[in-house]
Parts: C-alpha cells; sequence; structure tokens
C-alpha cells in the first residue's frame, strides 16, 4: 500500500529569504499517529501548510496533499453560524436551491456518533467552549473524507481530561485507516500517544525515530540542539504580606472573572492554572488597573481601588502582558524608547517637561545586557527583533525597577526554550529578591515548575489551593476540566 | 513618478508638458510678487498640514482641519472687527481667539472620542459641514458689514493687519510664525514627555494604556490642540491676508493639508518642505491655465494621486508586507 503522504526533499523560502523549510522528507502511512516536534520557529507549521496543499513549496514534491485535512491552531471557524452550517460550509448538501439542512445535520450526527465528537449540531458556534470548537473543527475536516488529518497544535487550549478524550478520538480515525499528524512540543503527548516521532530544527529534520526507540531527553535534546539550560535556584525567602485581593469580580461573558480572593506576598510566585478563557485576562487587566472591577486589592496595605493604570505603575505594579507586539511593544521604536515606556512619567526618564533619552538609553543598555537580548544595537527597532528577544525586553522591562508585584501573563509563549528558561530564571531571581509575582500560564508543567503556591482558576472562580511540596497534577488537572 | 504622469495628464489636457511646467513655475516663483503668492499659500497651508499631523501622531484622523480652519477664522474676524486697542494688544487676542475657536471646534470631536469612542472622522467630517454653513449663515444674516458686496464681516483695523515681511506682496509674519511651531512641535515629540506619550497613544494604543497612559484624556488633547493649531491657521489668514473674515477663506486648504502632512510624512520638519510644494503648485496653477493653457484641475488631479498613493503606502502597504 502506497503512504498516505509523502514529501520529499521539500524547501520553502519565504519572500525576504528567510528559508522556513529545507530539504524535508516526510512519509505518512494510513493508520499512525506521526508526531512533529520542534521549536518555535522551527519550520513545524509551514511544513503542515505545505502538507495540506494550503502553501506551495519552493522545491520538492508533494504527493497525496488534495486528501488531506488541517485543524488549526486558532480555529478557522464562522463563529456566528451553527455547527452544521460550519461542517458543510462551501459543500452544503442541496434540495433544489435550497440547503439540505436535515441532511447536513444527520450527516454531523452520524460523524460525531462514529468518531465520539458528540456535539450539538444546532448549536452556535460562538457559544461553545474551546474544546468543543476544537471538535468542530477536526468534524468540518472529517466530513471531506481525508486520507491524512494534520492537527497543528491541537493541545495548546485543552485540559489534562480534554487532551485525553481528543487523543482517543485520533486513535479512532488511525485504527479507521487515517493517517494522523500532529503538530505538538509537550513531549508527554508525543510518548504516550504518537507510535512515530519526527523532530524539526532551524527547517531541517534533525530526528526520526519510532517512540519506543527513543525517550523524552532524546527528543528535547534533539529539538534545542544542546542541553536546556537550568533554572535558576530557588532561595530560602521568608515571604511577607504584599498584594491581596478580596471577592474580586471583572469582566463580562464567559470569560469573566466572578470570584477571586488570594493573597501574593513578597518573596513568591503565585501560579494561576487554568485552561484559556477562565477568567485569567480579566483577572491581570482588573490588577492592572485596566479594567473595571467588584472587589477590594491592596499592595503593601494600601488600598488600590479607584486607581488607574498610571498610579499603580507608580505603586510598584509591573506586568509582563499576554501579546507582547500588540499589549507591550511599539513594534515601530527603538528598544531605547520602548525601555522606557510606563516610566516615562518619573525620574529618571523624566526631566521637567522632558524626556531624558540617555536615561532610557542607560535602561534599554542594561536590560539588553542582563537579559541577554541579540540585537545589534539599543536603537534597532523591536519590530526587527525575535519573538524570544522581543519578551526580554519586555520583561527585564517590568523587572527593571524592583518591582512590588509583577503579573506575568504567559511569559514563556512562542518563545523557544532558551529564552524561555532566561524568563523563567529571571522571574525566579526577582521572587528570590523579594517581588511578588503573579504567574498566569496554560501549561500546567511551567506553573508547577515554577509557583511556591498553585490556585487553580475555573470558569472565573478559584476551584483549588496547592502549596509547592503538596502539587497534586491529576488532581489539578481535574480541577481545570471542572471537576468539583 | 509623479512629475510623470503629471506630465501625461498635462498632454491628455492637450498642451506640452513642457510649457506646462515652466508656466507652473514662472506662476510661482518668476517674481517677488509670485514669491510672496507662493509663500502666502505656503503659510495658509503650514498650519492645518501640522494640525493634522499632530492628530495623526496621536492615532486620530483629523479630516476637519478644514471646520477647524473656518471656525479660527471666524472667531478671529469677529474679535478682530470688534477691538479697537492698539495692534500688539489687539493680535495676540486675534489669534488667541482663532486659536480657541479652531480647539473647541476639534475639541468636540475629541469629546466624542473620549466620552462615547465615537470616531472622530465621522465627527469631524460632519463639523466641516456644519462649520461651512454655520459661517455662511453668520456672515450673509446677523453679522453681514453693512455695504459689503461680498459675504464677509466687517474689516480689521489696519492696526491689527499682521505685519508684512515681504515688502509689496501679501506676505506677512505669519510665516515665521508657522515655522516656529514646526521647529516646536519637532521638539516636541522628539523631546518631551508629553511628545513620548502621544506617539505611544498612536503608534501602540494597547500598549500605552497598560504604560497607563490615559487615551480618552489623550484624545481629547491631541483633537484640542489639533484644533487650535488649524485655527490659528484661519486667524493668521484674516489678520494677515484677508483683514477680514470671508466665507471664501479657505479653497480647501483643510483637506489639501491631509496631503500634505503625509507627504512630509508627518514630521514636522518635512511638512514645511511639503507645504512649500503644494504652495508652488497653488500659485502656479492660474498661471499654468492662463499661458499653457493647461487646466488647473490638473494640479488638483495630481493632489489627489498623491493622497491616494500615500495613504495607499501607509494604510494597506503594511498589510501586504507582513502576508
Amino acid at each position: 500500500m502506497p503512504p498516505a503522504l509523502e514529501l520529499r526533499d521539500v524547501g520553502k523560502v519565504y519572500s525576504g529569504g528567510v528559508r522556513a523549510v529545507d530539504g524535508v522528507d516526510l512519509t505518512l502511512e494510513a493508520g499512525e499517529i506521526h508526531a512533529l516536534c520542534g521549536e518555535n520557529g522551527a519550520g513545524k507549521s509551514t511544513l503542515a501548510q505545505i502538507a495540506a496543499g494550503k502553501l506551495a513549496p519552493s522545491t520538492g514534491t508533494v504527493t497525496g496533499a488534495e486528501r488531506v485535512g488541517l485543524v488549526h491552531q486558532h480555529f478557522e471557524l464562522v463563529d456566528r453560524l451553527r455547527v452544521w452550517e460550519n461542517v458543510v460550509l462551501g459543500r452544503e448538501p442541496r434540495r433544489g436551491l435550497r440547503i439540505d439542512a436535515a441532511a447536513a445535520r444527520e450527516r454531523v450526527r452520524a460523524l460525531g456518533t462514529a468518531y465520539g465528537l458528540d456535539v450539538d449540531p444546532d448549536a452556535v458556534v460562538e457559544t461553545l467552549p474551546v474544546g468543543i470548537a476544537q471538535r468542530v473543527e477536526i468534524l468540518r475536516e472529517l466530513a471531506r473524507e481525508p486520507r491524512v488529518l494534520v492537527l497543528d497544535e491541537p493541545t495548546a487550549v485543552l485540559a489534562p481530561v480534554e487532551i485525553d478524550a481528543l487523543f482517543a478520538t485520533l486513535r479512532t480515525l488511525a485504527a479507521s485507516g487515517t493517517a494522523i499528524l500532529v503538530i505538538t512540543h509537550k513531549l508527554q503527548e508525543v510518548v504516550t500517544h504518537a507510535t512515530r516521532v519526527t523532530v524539526m530544527r532551524a527547517g531541517r529534520v534533525v530526528l526520526r525515530a519510532a517512540v519506543h526507540d527513543t525517550s523524552i531527553d532524546a527528543i528535547a535534546h534533539a529539538m534545542v540542539g544542546g542541553d536546556i539550560p537550568a533554572l535558576a535556584a530557588r532561595a530560602t525567602t521568608v515571604p511577607a504580606p504584599a498584594f491581596e485581593a478580596r471577592g474580586i469580580a471583572a469582566g463580562e461573558g464567559a470569560h469573566a472573572l466572578r470570584d477571586a480572593s488570594f493573597a501574593v506576598r513578597g518573596g513568591e510566585i503565585v501560579g494561576i492554572a487554568g485552561v484559556e478563557g477562565n477568567g485569567q485576562s480579566a483577572l491581570t487587566d482588573a490588577i492592572a488597573g485596566i479594567l473595571p472591577y467588584a472587589g477590594t486589592m491592596t499592595l503593601g496595605g494600601a488600598a488600590l481601588d479607584g486607581r488607574d493604570a498610571a498610579a499603580r505603575i507608580a505603586a510598584g505594579i509591573r506586568t509582563i502582558p499576554q501579546d507582547r507586539q500588540s499589549e507591550a511593544l511599539v513594534l515601530d521604536w527603538s528598544i531605547t524608547d520602548n525601555a522606557a515606556l510606563g516610566d516615562h512619567t518619573r525620574a529618571p526618564m523624566r526631566r521637567g517637561l522632558a524626556f531624558d533619552r540617555g536615561a532610557a538609553r542607560a535602561l534599554a543598555t542594561e536590560i539588553v545586557a542582563r537579559f541577554d537580548v541579540r540585537t545589534p544595537s539599543i536603537r534597532t527597532h523591536v519590530g526587527a527583533l525575535s519573538g524570544g528577544n522581543q519578551q526580554k525586553v519586555v520583561v527585564g522591562r517590568a523587572l527593571a525597577h524592583d518591582p512590588a508585584l509583577v503579573i506575568a501573563y504567559q511569559p514563556t509563549r512562542g518563545i523557544d526554550v532558551g529564552a524561555a528558561a532566561l524568563v523563567q530564571s529571571r522571574l525566579i531571581e526577582a521572587r528570590n529578591a523579594g517581588a511578588a509575582v503573579l504567574l498566569v500560564s496554560f501549561e500546567l508543567d511551567e506553573v508547577l515548575a515554577l509557583s511556591d503556591r498553585v490556585l487553580v482558576l475555573f470558569r472565573g472562580a478559584i476551584a483549588g489551593t496547592f502549596e509547592r511540596g503538596a502539587f497534586d497534577r491529576a488532581r489539578i488537572g481535574a480541577l481545570m476540566a471542572g471537576a468539583s | 513618478m509623479l512629475l510623470t504622469i503629471a506630465a501625461a495628464a498635462m498632454a491628455l489636457a492637450g498642451a506640452n508638458p513642457l510649457d506646462g511646467f515652466a508656466a507652473l513655475l514662472r506662476g510661482a516663483l518668476g517674481g517677488t510678487h509670485q514669491i510672496g503668492e507662493t509663500l502666502v499659500a505656503t503659510t495658509s497651508l503650514l498650519f492645518p498640514s501640522l494640525a493634522v499631523a499632530f492628530a495623526f501622531r496621536a492615532g486620530l484622523f483629523n479630516i476637519g482641519a478644514e471646520g477647524q480652519l473656518v471656525i479660527g477664522g471666524l472667531c478671529a474676524g469677529l474679535v478682530g472687527a470688534a477691538l479697537t486697542v492698539p495692534g500688539w494688544i489687539a493680535i495676540p487676542l486675534i489669534l488667541f481667539a482663532g486659536a480657541f475657536g479652531g480647539g473647541a471646534w476639534g475639541g468636540i470631536a475629541g469629546a466624542l472620542r473620549a466620552r462615547f469612542g465615537g470616531n472622530e472622522v465621522i465627527a469631524t467630517l460632519m463639523l466641516n459641514i456644519i462649520a461651512a454653513l454655520l459661517a455662511n449663515y453668520l456672515v450673509v444674516g446677523p453679522l453681514h458689514a453693512a455695504g459689503a458686496t461680498g459675504a464677509e464681516t466687517a474689516g480689521l483695523p489696519e492696526s491689527s493687519w499682521l505685519p508684512i515681511l515681504l515688502p509689496d506682496t501679501r506676505l506677512s509674519i505669519a510665516l515665521l510664525f508657522g515655522l516656529a511651531l514646526a521647529g516646536l512641535l519637532a521638539f516636541v515629540f522628539r523631546r518631551t514627555v508629553f511628545g513620548y506619550a502621544l506617539r505611544a497613544a498612536g503608534d501602540a494604543p494597547e500598549a500605552a494604556k497598560r504604560a497607563g497612559i490615559d487615551l480618552p484624556r489623550t484624545a481629547l488633547l491631541a483633537m484640542t490642540l489639533s484644533g487650535a493649531i488649524a485655527g490659528f491657521g484661519g486667524a493668521t489668514i484674516v489678520a494677515g491676508v484677508l483683514h477680514r473674515f470671508n466665507v471664501a477663506l479657505s479653497p480647501g486648504y483643510g483637506f489639501i493639508a491631509i496631503a500634505v502632512a503625509l507627504v512630509g510624512d508627518l514630521d514636522p520638519l518635512w511638512i514645511v518642505l511639503a507645504a512649500f510644494a503644494f504652495g508652488i503648485l497653488q500659485s502656479g496653477s492660474l498661471t499654468m491655465q492662463a499661458f499653457a493653457h493647461v487646466p488647473k484641475d490638473v494640479v488638483t488631479f495630481v493632489e489627489g494621486l498623491a493622497i491616494l498613493a500615500l495613504a495607499t503606502r501607509r494604510f494597506v502597504a503594511p498589510r501586504g508586507a507582513a502576508a
């Protein structure tokens, strides 16, 4: 039997000369679950687009792309349409001039039953939780009867229990003869669920193995091209009262924060574990002073309520926002001018009415040195830096002025392992030095690795609290998915 | 590029492009009188252009410079005609009245944006129409100067006229005010905390908000100051050129200003050069029409193309490049 999909010597050079994929061979056999791993920028997503025929390779050949279904990392669904409308979109069953809605509903139900993907065909997509919306995205691809299903980072938005359910579905699909390609950077999933693994680094394949012949360490080593740097050591701290929140409610709709009471003391990292969309954004925006809230907050004993973002920055609150490109940086500006943002109203950046660019330069130089920002100059526009280096600027700025409280929202999202380790180490050092750190991350491993205390956030409320030394991974995972 | 298109347009209009350009330049720079008129047009364009650029830097598209110019001119004309004090007192008051009127007019759009999130493009567009009709009504109706043939208010006493800069021309010291303002704005953008915050709000509003910059307040302030700059410009036309308010105060300076600001890349110092270039087009176009038989609409056509080309580069190209 010929392979379900075959890529031969495939290369892709983007305009601008970036070689995203370079001479890759990849063969998918019917019935296998194949994991594709690599760091950000390794070329995984580009390869997935080529495999699905959405992107033409610059060199090489692809055989079988016409029967490939692609499940996107950011779902490509029409939010305002119903589930069945999304599934049949573009190939609607017809009766005369009208869409045969009954037939379409029946098709969605039949597919759902066959693969354990139960969804109400009449639900409107925008009302569905992320995990269910993903099922719709998968159903839409399955309705086209693909021989190969490619999933780009499908578990990034799922709770542990949902991840298990997804892979159960994928195993059913594989058993029925579909070849599955799963792109992921979570190596535990690879060794648990996949049959074969291919690792890419800088556009090339650096490891190809059957999963039972390899290990997490070997895969990680191949991804990074060396050893993963160790994290900074945790010093023993004597936590002192710093930030306290009581009965905070903020935002509206499904992603609102309903009720959160907790403290973050100086010298400790409090991690918020939870699946995206359970109130994390509302919580951090409320603390930063850019979203109105009910309840009370204090920092160092002083009330924060009613104080705007500028006053909170002055009080020592610094944020590492979730989207560095739009929420943290001005991409057209130099590192120097970005370094001052947020502190531009205080000495040394402000001198009377004047903006002291010399002071900003000194700060930028310090950040570049301490955070190993790879840049030709501090005059370089931050938009020209890689994601990891942009994030180092953001984190460096947040930690530069001995903050009382640091809010770190997905501080290592989308950056390579080396940069991530550096960012995590600097957060630990800030904690060691007495800062209160509130960490929000959708990667449970990151939360567990860094936190002194873990709070589980589910549907806008705190569902559980765990102290370091008594972390119960299974229990935390269950609470993230809504167990009581 | 634009020159080539301009030449093609002249050829289409049935004229020799070389004759056309020669007549254009002769009309704009061919003598003291012509240079004076070109600099008058430059000055009249410079203020609204700086106004547009100022708002643009804060992320606001003020297409209401025309209305702010007219209201500023109207306020200056009313105050100027009513004052009988010596010039050194009257002139600052007249100019202030213009800035105040324009600032209030721009501030309305700013307040709508700050309070209700209203789109400033639509607000300023509507305010342009209101300004034109209001001015028209007032000068034809209640404020019409007794005995005047045109739609204009009573004249300013000669002591309140802006001093002439270039003898035997209509060029007043308003040009110096404009150059000083351009220098001041360049300094504000580059060297002050206020300019820094303004640019942050314009270049990355989400990041600015998280850095403690109050976006609604910035919008109100930027639109008010932008309007004040345009209104000041209207006052200089009244006190320096017309010596009264007339409904024909502006042949669309506030709209051409958008092109000037974009050609000048929103940089106050480049805008001075751009305003001069557009001043040449404005004042030379009549000569071109008279002697080379090129319709002066060719100038309008080329200006329109310039706006289209620059707006495309600024608003459309980045997305294409990112794809």
